[in-house]
């Protein structure tokens, strides 16, 4: 198998391995319910970046300074950012377990850990991408060459603090901060045409002063050629991922209702047999 | 910069924003890590100088205040020493739910300045006024809060911030030829009030400018032979708990003076603690009566709200008597 | 020491320049020194020297050095 096929193979892997996860979290919630849609539309991506782009841990060396930096910017999609660190080992099989119950560290929103690699606390939405400028600013000011990725929603789209930060980026030239715009043209009570159109979000980004390509945000090869190429270095880059909203079972693709709810046992085995049957 | 009476006389003439600037200069010359992040208010802060100067050490995000407490926040993240600025009621309230998320629940390491807060902006409107400050941040776990009282102590309260674990939030009221209160160096520390003049039957509690006017009034009680002290209590959050029940316990009046609506400021910050004591004596809340007026000028609006030296004399002489 | 020398000195302390480079036709903003912090500290250090209190207006008319010597006569001060 070619080096190429190697790094797809594992990516896709990770991916797999991911929904596996969000399936049995959401599940383990039970009545609390789960923003599962939305973390499903991210798998690809996140994976391609925690188990190929990213430089986050140096052996056991967490919170290493010179580490990628990733803000959720979309946080209630943290579904899919718990299952990646747990594949990378931050956190625990068991710390899994405690998703959104008393006293636990994983919330139904990421909340700022540095021990279990949370670097950050999101779900307000609009306020991840700012917090990414302040990293990509540092990281040229102290000649620490580590990248910053920032994934945030279409919807998320809709709040003026995102494009006061799509503003600001390029003045710095920040070419080493990445945001991904997870399109899965749905929000939280209806798609994104119905509650607030968001025109030509490709253009709006390339008016603004930043690199921007679109691609299938489910297609690893587009993603891992994507992040391979080199870009213009006096501009920030924005990826616009077309996604499917709850991509991975067939009972949540591109069906709204599973923006935020409850895994019931008879849905679980039906996830359960459509990962097995490598769905 | 040395603090001497001559500068400290420097510093009242231009005013305290300007003596920020100098003061914020003087600290970035010395910390490679200071940044100072602002929203197009560079010369409304005095900060032009060190944008010429350590252009490296100043970042202007243009008038966009949430992206100005996010950005402050990562760097924060990355340890530098951030201090963010511009007016009052944008630093604090235009980016509130930012300061709340970056700054009281991640605990990200920010000083922010709030330029021209109060009346001072009077003739402008009540836009660029700022009565709520105070009471917006109040609720926000994990910050702290100081209101100056003179451009000796807006420097101090600067490089204190430097210093705290927490993120502070400093409002800047008064303007050029701000009263001096104090005329050498002394002791600034986060949290612990500062007894300008000792007294027993009347205690007034202040921030800010306003204070010159309680020390007048003071001293007019003083000539009436009511024994009345005048307490600094620059920091609003943490409250000096002490000091408040040290009062209590000789006054029979306490007083809380302050250029901020009366629901939520000071005045408030002092009532919840009087509020725990037994047999606690009455308290006078001087401030804003929780309305917005016509503009005017810093004087027209001081003595509108009763915050002159002469109403507040009449307003605890009433309450005396009764 | 002379009105004249007094008024050169300030400018000298408040600007942070030195003596031999302080020119009669100097202007505000000639010089990154004399910008408004400087100027303040300028106005606030000649009230100091000479004793006088200079009205708004006047502190906004001190223009230049020369300007400044014509205001100064207002305020009874003959350099």
């Amino acid at each position: 198998m070619s080096f190429e096929k190697k790094n797809i193979e594992k990516i896709k892997l990770f991916s797999k391995n991911m929904r596996k996860k969000i399936l049995q979290m959401a599940f383990d919630a039970g009545a609390s319910s789960a923003h599962f849609g939305g973390a499903l539309s991210i798998v690809e991506i996140l994976a391609t970046l925690f188990s190929y782009k990213m430089n986050i841990k140096k052996k056991k060396d967490i919170g290493w300074d010179s580490r990628d930096r990733f803000i959720l910017s979309k946080g209630h999609a943290c579904l899919a950012y718990y299952s990646s660190l747990n594949l990378k080992g931050f956190i625990s099989d068991e710390d899994l377990k405690t998703f959104e119950k008393d006293n636990s560290s994983l919330a139904g929103h990421p909340v700022k850990n540095k021990k279990l690699g949370i670097d950050f606390s999101n779900g307000s939405l609009g306020m991840g991408l700012s917090i990414g400028i302040g990293l990509a600013i540092s990281s040229k000011k102290r000649k620490k060459l580590f990248n910053t990725y920032v994934v945030i929603g279409d919807g998320e789209c809709n709040e003026g603090s995102v494009w006061e930060a799509a503003m600001a980026a390029p003045k710095f030239e920040l070419d080493n901060l990445n945001v991904i715009i997870d399109r899965n043209n749905f929000q939280q009570t209806g798609s994104n045409k119905e509650i607030m159109d968001l025109g030509n979000l490709s253009e709006k980004w390339k008016s603004f002063g930043w690199n921007v390509t679109e691609i299938d945000g489910h297609s690893l090869n587009d993603l891992k050629n994507y992040f391979d190429t080199k870009k213009d270095n006096t501009k920030p880059n924005a990826l616009i991922a077309n996604t499917i909203k709850g991509k991975g079972f067939s009972f949540s693709e591109n069906n709204n209702a599973w923006h935020h709810s409850v895994i019931t046992k008879s849905i679980y085995e039906l996830g359960i047999e459509e990962l097995k049957n490598g769905n | 910069m040395e603090i001497n009476s001559k500068n400290i006389k420097l510093w009242s003439t231009i005013g305290p924003r300007a003596s920020l600037g100098l003061g914020i200069l003087d600290l970035a010359k010395k910390q490679k890590e200071l940044i100072v992040v602002t929203c197009d208010v560079s010369t409304s802060a005095g900060l032009d100088r060190l944008r010429k100067t350590l252009p490296d050490q100043y970042i202007d995000l243009g008038i966009a205040e949430q992206n100005m407490i996010g950005v402050s926040a990562g760097l924060a993240s990355e340890n530098f020493n951030v201090i963010t600025t511009t007016f009052a009621p944008f630093q604090t309230m235009r980016c509130c739910e930012q300061i709340k998320v970056n700054l009281g629940y991640m605990e990200e390491r920010v000083t922010m300045i709030g330029l021209a807060s109060g009346l001072i902006l009077g003739n402008l409107g009540f836009t660029h006024c700022c009565i709520e400050d105070i009471g917006v941040l109040r609720s926000i776990p994990n910050l702290n809060i100081i209101s100056p009282a003179d451009s000796l102590e807006t420097i101090k309260s600067i490089e204190a911030s430097l210093h705290s674990k927490k993120s502070t939030y400093i409002r800047v009221t008064g303007g050029p030829n701000n009263p001096i209160i104090y005329e050498s160096d002394y002791k600034f520390e986060i949290g612990k009030s500062i007894t300008l003049k000792k007294g027993n039957d009347v205690t007034l509690f202040g921030s800010g400018a306003i204070l010159e006017n309680c020390m007048i009034a003071a001293k007019a009680l003083e000539e009436k032979k009511i024994s009345t002290g005048v307490v600094n209590m620059h920091t609003i959050k943490p409250i000096d708990k002490d000091a408040i029940l040290n009062a209590a316990e000789k006054s029979k009046l306490i007083v809380t003076v302050e250029e901020h609506n009366i629901i939520g400021g000071l005045g408030s910050a002092v009532s919840e603690v009087l509020s725990n004591i037994r047999n606690s004596p009455k308290q006078l809340t001087i401030g804003i009566n929780d309305s917005y007026t016509k503009s005017g000028s810093y004087k027209y609006l001081k003595n509108y709200y009763r915050l002159t030296s002469e109403k507040i004399l009449e307003d605890v002489q009433i309450l005396l008597n009764e | 020491m002379s009105n004249i020398e007094k008024y050169r000195n300030t400018f000298v302390e408040s600007l942070s320049i030195n003596l031999k480079d302080l020119k009669e036709d100097l202007k505000y903003n000639d010089i990154p020194e004399w910008d408004s912090i400087g100027h303040m500290t300028l106005i606030s250090n000649l009230e100091d020297a000479f004793e006088i209190n200079i009205e708004t207006d006047d502190i906004v008319d001190f223009s230049s050095y020369k300007k400044g010597l014509e205001i100064l006569k207002k305020y009874k001060v003959s350099i």
